[in-house]
């Protein structure tokens, strides 16, 4: 993969070409562990009559229902499989998701306190942005949105861009370590 | 009678029906909630096993070895029921022989990703003239930030300062953060009562 | 106990309740305010505005479910645009759980909207795992990594993928994404085959693209629901996200307003704390 983006050449470009559709299909294999996982845990809940194993069997099959429609009938729009992901799982993940707008009001209340100067400016800086980005602050001040604006077009873009460059110089030296064989981690040993 | 199974209170049923159950998790936890939760989980790895089966088992795999025509991909295809190895394990260290293939090639794309991808763009574009405030204020800010998370020596005396001023540019940046993290949950939430009140009870156009 | 000490004990469903109220009343009775549009927002409609009709463009749409409310009326707005514009789109996604069947069904809604052809103006490839291989493999082959399109036809069967064998047959890229996906988006795509690019992204993610805004690998940025409202506004389609910042706008009121109670709550206790320490020591 590094060669290939220093030389194009007909044995470089088939082998990492080769290699990159390789990825896409053991990546897709690898995705179905995932699942094998899940019903083993659930199917030893069942199994040992664990308190929740009701749960667990709701949860078997479902996901028996959903990968049958999905073998059998087809996954395009139109299909049961399709239905029941725009109908039931879609809005569940989305209601799940949405649940967060309350804890973090709730954080907010309970939590978020000005105690020193960083924190203080953090707090004003979150609600400056907050009126700024919305149609009310701008009848409460005109000049909210074009602060709001300026707080993410400078200091935000600096830091943001200080921990870009940080994280891909501390991302790129992991991978150097794992191409010359130092970082072996992922084989289950240090 | 057909009417009111054809309205969009009774097909959107099942639904709002999920969508109030895990809600009522917000009053606390309870056995409704508790069903939907493993009902989500279910649909979710069943659409997993779908999704793969349709998009990679039948389109990248079982198509053309079926038809003869790409032999090399039965390589693949041992890698990746090599991966369930692991489960047996007199066989177990067989698994790592794929994830070294995976690991390996994502290392390889990754390292030229960041560098030529992220850290170049990046800090070519910091090196902008200082001939106004705003670009003045970015330079530093990034030096202060970099200077900040530098943690091999102490921060004393022009380090120490440049990392309280770092301190300064990551509060507003953190700030600035939080307040899109808000806008961004509480869209979320406006989402799921437009479904409930403008979709399935009609209350609001 | 005094009116600050009860206040910092109050029950979260109380907050919850009044969290749910404020969303529904603008819902119900609009408020109908107008959105300013931010420069990044402009930047992105220019960029799309200015392609000539029947340019070919790629369309991600790497996105979970849990964030449609921020991400399909960017992709709606994205692709009634485009569709206007006689744009032919070549859409995909690199999130597997529902982003390609969100991508069909919007995909197809707005094409039908427009008088759109299946194949011919636009194409939805599907899903394929590992979202570098699949973005680097495109660069060389886009059949090499999809062999088919989501509903399971050859590329070589459809009019517009003959057309578009890799990355140099496209000449812009939309992307809508809620997650890393954009930062390989332009780290590999952008940097690797100068491909250029304007993003939607949630408001979450909207702060670090600002950086490849301000760098120029990304032309335009569409942030949060706000970014979408804007985007609607400015291509006359006035719809979900509109619709949703009268809501916003009270939620954001309400959530300054705790977190002001909340402090002005905490420094007047904790005189009283300290007193009360005071007097154990």
């Amino acid at each position: 993969m590094v060669v290939a983006f220093f030389g194009r050449g007909v044995v470089v470009d088939a082998v990492s070409d080769e290699a990159l559709r390789w990825q896409t299909i053991v990546g897709g294999i690898a995705l179905l562990l995932g699942v094998f996982s899940i019903v083993q845990v659930h199917w030893r809940r069942v199994a040992t009559r664990h308190e929740d194993r009701v749960y667990s069997a709701i949860l078997l099959l479902c996901l028996a229902v959903m990968a049958g429609f999905g073998v059998f009938g087809g996954v395009g729009t139109g299909s049961v499989y399709d239905w029941l992901f725009e109908n039931i799982q879609s809005p569940m993940m989305a209601t799940m998701f949405s649940m967060l707008a309350f804890f973090i009001a709730s954080a907010g209340y309970r939590a978020f306190r000005a105690r020193s100067v960083p924190s203080a400016i953090l707090l004003v800086t979150a609600i400056i942005v907050m009126l700024g980005r919305i149609p009310m602050g701008q009848y409460l001040y005109d000049g909210l949105p074009g602060w709001a604006t300026w707080i993410m077009t400078v200091p935000s873009v600096a830091v943001q861009r200080g921990i870009i460059i940080g994280a891909a110089l501390g991302a790129a030296s992991m991978s150097l370590r794992v191409l010359i064989g130092i970082e072996r981690t992922y084989l289950g040993r240090g | 009678m057909s009417e009111f199974f054809s309205s969009p209170f009774v097909v959107l049923f099942p639904t709002a029906f999920f969508t109030l159950a895990l809600y009522s998790f917000l009053y606390k936890d309870n056995p409704m909630f508790k069903f939907a939760e493993h009902v989500f989980a279910g649909l979710s790895a069943g659409y997993y096993f779908g999704l793969i089966h349709h998009s990679v088992i039948v389109q990248q795999l079982w198509t053309p070895l079926s038809e003869g025509t790409d032999w090399i991909l039965i390589v693949p295809t041992v890698l990746g029921v090599l991966l369930f190895a692991r489960y047996v394990p007199r066989i177990a260290w067989m698994s790592r022989l794929s994830l070294a293939f995976v690991i390996g090639s994502t290392a390889g794309i990754e390292f030229i990703r960041q560098l030529h991808g992220l850290i170049l763009p990046q800090v070519s574009k910091t090196l902008m003239p200082l001939d106004s405030i705003n670009n003045v204020l970015i330079i530093v800010g990034v030096l202060a930030t970099l200077i900040y998370f530098y943690f091999s020596k102490p921060h004393k005396g022009v380090l120490g300062w440049t990392a309280s001023a770092g301190i300064g540019f990551i509060m507003v940046a953190f700030g600035a953060h939080f307040g899109y993290t808000v806008m961004a949950r509480v869209s979320l939430l406006i989402g799921r009562i437009q479904f409930l009140l403008i979709e399935w009870l009609r209350v609001a156009s | 106990m005094s009116f600050w000490q009860l206040m910092q004990r109050l029950d979260r469903r109380i907050i919850y309740t009044l969290i749910f109220v404020s969303v529904i009343i603008p819902t119900l009775f609009p408020l109908k305010l107008p959105t300013a549009v931010t420069p990044e927002t402009m930047s992105f409609f220019n960029a799309v505005d200015s392609l000539p009709a029947g340019s070919r463009i790629l369309f991600p749409f790497d996105c979970w479910p849990s964030t449609r409310a921020e991400t399909e009326p960017m992709a709606v707005a994205a692709l009634r645009h485009c569709f206007r514009k006689n744009l032919r789109v070549v859409g995909l996604s690199n999130v597997g759980m529902g982003g390609p069947s969100v991508l069909e069904n919007v995909m197809n809604r707005i094409a039908e909207e427009n008088g759109k052809v299946y194949g011919v103006d636009y194409v939805n490839l599907g899903y394929k795992a590992n979202y570098q291989a699949v973005l680097l493999g495109m660069g060389s082959s886009i059949e090499t990594i999809f062999p088919a399109d989501h509903r399971g036809t050859r590329l070589a069967d459809l009019p517009l993928m003959r057309e578009v064998p890799n990355y140099d047959s496209l000449v812009y890229t939309v992307i809508v994404s809620d997650n890393a996906m954009i930062d390989y988006w332009v780290s590999l795509v952008n940097a690797r085959y100068s491909m250029p690019m304007v993003a939607g992204v949630t408001a979450v993610m909207a702060p670090k693209q600002m950086s490849y805004v301000q760098a120029g690998q990304l032309q335009g940025l569409l942030g949060g629901m706000k970014g979408a409202a804007e985007y609607e506004t400015l291509v006359g389609a006035v719809d979900k996200a509109n619709r949703g910042m009268d809501s916003q706008s009270l939620i954001h009121l309400l959530i300054i307003g705790f977190i002001v109670l909340g402090n002005v709550g905490y420094f007047m206790t904790r005189n009283d704390k300290r007193e009360y320490h005071g007097e154990r020591g």
